[in-house]
């Protein structure tokens, strides 16, 4: 049952007329029942929960929610990056087909850089003051091995130029400070694509920038991903930049996943009260300009304190106080690769309960 | 140039602080030079004449205003006790204590900067917590205690150091023989100082976000921690290093007494005793712009490290 116009404000792209069969392609990164904790005052605290999600060489996966939903730690997660005391509790980090997790930590590095790579938030405090850009992007390359000091810094002029910085030879020796926030960011993405990484991680690359940067910064990694075959996972609380540069979407709250799918399928018909909470919270241009902004009720989760069953259940409209999402924990979504799932108990009934009200 | 000139003011204004402060805090020991010079059984009229000699009749403001201006011509007086020029003296026996205390210094950066950095990488662990506690230890016992206790153990029971004296005319050897035991005592309780510094300056840089980031691009945790953060965490240190320096000087001067070398410290001690005024004076003065002019230094070192604190 498709809601034919949940959120008009947003345009995702048609679909083409004619629809080629697609060829499936290689799954580039695959996590599995992704469980992280930290240590808490009575025992383990559960930051992300069964996370599993896939993204295909080439694709693009959102992954959404709001601030302490997990969304960095799980990926954080997936490279070996959690900080101490947190640890991986189980689950399965596949690249390429192989699960990393349980390799050594002299492995996950040689992975971390030269196949899964990652963008971080704020491109003012991620490079390192002290150091030249160049000298920065040359100490990622020798760490991955076989270049000369000559080589390396050939290179990273080459890796300033594909990231679109004007005057390469002679911005490599510039410091940090001498760069805007725009500039930094690409400087960043040079380093993170200069071992050619199967899966870009670019973790809200453009919330510290402001607009008009944040496009250009998109663009850049779409035109990289498209010339590179790369996958990318862009997360983000941003979701125009999703309708416009994702194929695929991942919804979290509270450390669990609760809906997935392709984003015609997730922007068309959101199956899980939350994904549509969002949707409406969206500011519209064409909306009554007095119109008050529909927010979500209630406080975020905290994550130490999660109610026995849908974690999202004080603050659903819909589920709010019934029996099932009061006590049921729901499933985690299962890992399967394709299709629109979503961990609500009232997926298929949403419209009508809604109607209903 | 600008930055050189800012920092030659800079010194010129704490210089004439100092001499200004120790002038007055000579003053407020209290005993009177003539009388100790001139013994207990000197008549009232022999302690007058020598007074007046030394200025001494005069109002103390007065007595100020005529140091200070000699002070700008390079004159300091004369020791009372030696008659030679008082800055002479000082400078005289300043390598002694020079000595001592870069010694002294050298080995607490050595050892102190590395178990830093090292405990700063294993927060928590249990060897961290080890070299926590005995820095604690380190830090607590006074520097005479230490020297003395270090000279029970090495010279007395195990006879492996002279107890005594610096061998001033011995040869390079023998000298350094002399040296080992009291610039190790200064050595161990500025290490231990600049363990604990040193650790949490490195904590603080490991928390950065391009720690995470070059973690994430898979540089080597030693290429992170010995040469990314090290190079960060070196503006603070080298603050600490200054400070402990002023330490390290203050700290030979008690070793000097425990273990009865040459040096600034012997002679200031001495001079006090002796209320020899022009020397203790000169003595605080040469040892304030020693910390001074080290720290002058380190600032000008910020640059070299920190581009964003140098001016282009």
């Amino acid at each position: 049952m498709a809601n034919p116009n949940p959120h008009p404000g947003l345009s995702v792209a048609p679909p083409p007329p004619v629809a080629p069969v697609p060829v499936p392609r290689p799954v580039a990164l695959e996590l599995r029942d992704l469980t992280t904790v930290f240590p808490g005052d009575d025992g383990p605290i559960t930051v992300i929960d069964g996370i599993s999600l896939a993204v295909r060489a080439g694709g693009t996966l959102a992954v959404v929610g709001e601030s302490g939903s997990g969304k960095s730690m799980t990926f954080l997660s997936a490279l070996g990056l959690v900080a101490s005391p947190g640890r991986v509790q189980r689950g399965e980090v596949r690249i390429g087909g192989a699960d990393v997790l349980g390799q050594t930590p002299e492995q996950l590095r040689r992975l971390r850089g030269a196949v899964v790579s990652m963008i971080f938030q704020d491109p003012l405090t991620a490079l390192n003051p002290v150091f030249t850009i160049g000298e920065q992007i040359v100490e990622v390359l020798r760490a991955h091995g076989h270049f000369s000091r000559a080589a390396a810094r050939t290179r990273a002029v080459e890796l300033l130029a594909r990231v679109q910085i004007p005057d390469p030879a002679r911005r490599i020796d510039d410091y940090p400070h001498q760069l805007s926030g725009g500039q930094r960011q690409r400087v960043l993405i040079a380093m993170a694509i200069a071992l050619s990484p199967k899966v870009l991680i670019a973790d809200e690359p453009t919330t510290a920038l402001d607009v008009t940067v944040q496009a250009q910064i998109l663009d850049l990694l779409a035109e990289l991903q498209a010339d590179t075959g790369m996958a990318l996972v862009l997360i983000t609380h941003d979701l125009g930049l999703v309708a416009r540069y994702a194929d695929d979407v991942a919804v979290m709250y509270a450390g669990r996943l609760v809906e997935v799918g392709s984003i015609e399928e997730v922007f068309s018909d959101p199956r899980h009260p939350y994904t549509r909470a969002l949707f409406r919270s969206i500011p519209r241009l064409d909306g009554p300009v007095d119109e008050e902004l529909p927010a979500i009720e209630g406080q975020p989760p905290n994550v130490a304190r999660l109610p026995p069953g849908c974690a999202f259940e004080p603050r659903c409209t819909l589920g709010r106080g019934r029996a099932d999402c009061c006590t049921k924990r729901p499933l985690p979504l299962a890992g399967d690769r394709s299709g629109h799932r979503s961990a609500c108990f009232h997926a298929d009934r949403l419209d009508q309960m809604e109607a209903a009200q | 140039m600008d930055r050189l000139l800012r920092q030659l003011t800079q010194l010129a204004i704490t210089v004439f602080g100092i001499v200004t402060v120790t002038f007055f805090l000579v003053r407020m020991i209290p005993g009177d030079p003539a009388q100790y010079m001139l013994g207990d059984y000197a008549t009232e009229e022999a302690l007058a004449t020598l007074r007046a000699q030394l200025g001494l009749d005069r109002p103390v403001i007065v007595q100020y205003g005529l140091y200070a201006l000699r002070a700008l011509t390079g004159d300091f007086g004369a020791s009372v006790v030696t008659g030679r020029p008082a800055l002479e003296e000082i400078l005289l026996s300043l390598p002694d204590s020079a000595v001592l205390a870069f010694a002294g210094l050298a080995i607490a950066v050595v050892i102190g900067i590395p178990l830093g950095i090292v405990t700063a990488e294993r927060q928590g662990s249990w060897s961290d917590l080890l070299i926590m506690v005995v820095a604690l230890f380190g830090i607590s016992f006074p520097v005479f205690w230490l020297g003395l206790a270090s000279v029970l153990l090495f010279s007395q029971e195990l006879k492996w150091f002279p107890a005594l004296g610096a061998s001033s005319g011995g040869g390079f050897l023998d000298q350094i023989h002399h040296l080992v035991l009291p610039a190790g005592v200064l050595g161990i309780s500025v290490a231990a100082y600049i363990t604990r510094l040193t650790r949490s300056a490195m904590l603080e840089v490991l928390g950065q976000d391009y720690v995470r980031v070059a973690r994430a691009m898979g540089v080597p945790q030693r290429r992170v921690v010995w040469r990314l953060a090290l190079k960060n965490a070196l503006v603070p240190i080298l603050a600490i290093v200054g400070v402990t320096f002023a330490w390290s000087l203050g700290s030979a001067i008690l070793i000097e007494v425990v273990f009865s070398r040459p040096g600034i410290g012997s002679m200031i001690l001495k001079a006090v005793s002796a209320r020899d005024y022009q020397l203790v004076q000169a003595g605080v003065l040469v040892l304030a712009v020693a910390v001074v002019l080290v720290n002058s230094l380190l600032d000008l070192a910020y640059g070299l490290v920190d581009p964003r604190l140098s001016t282009r």
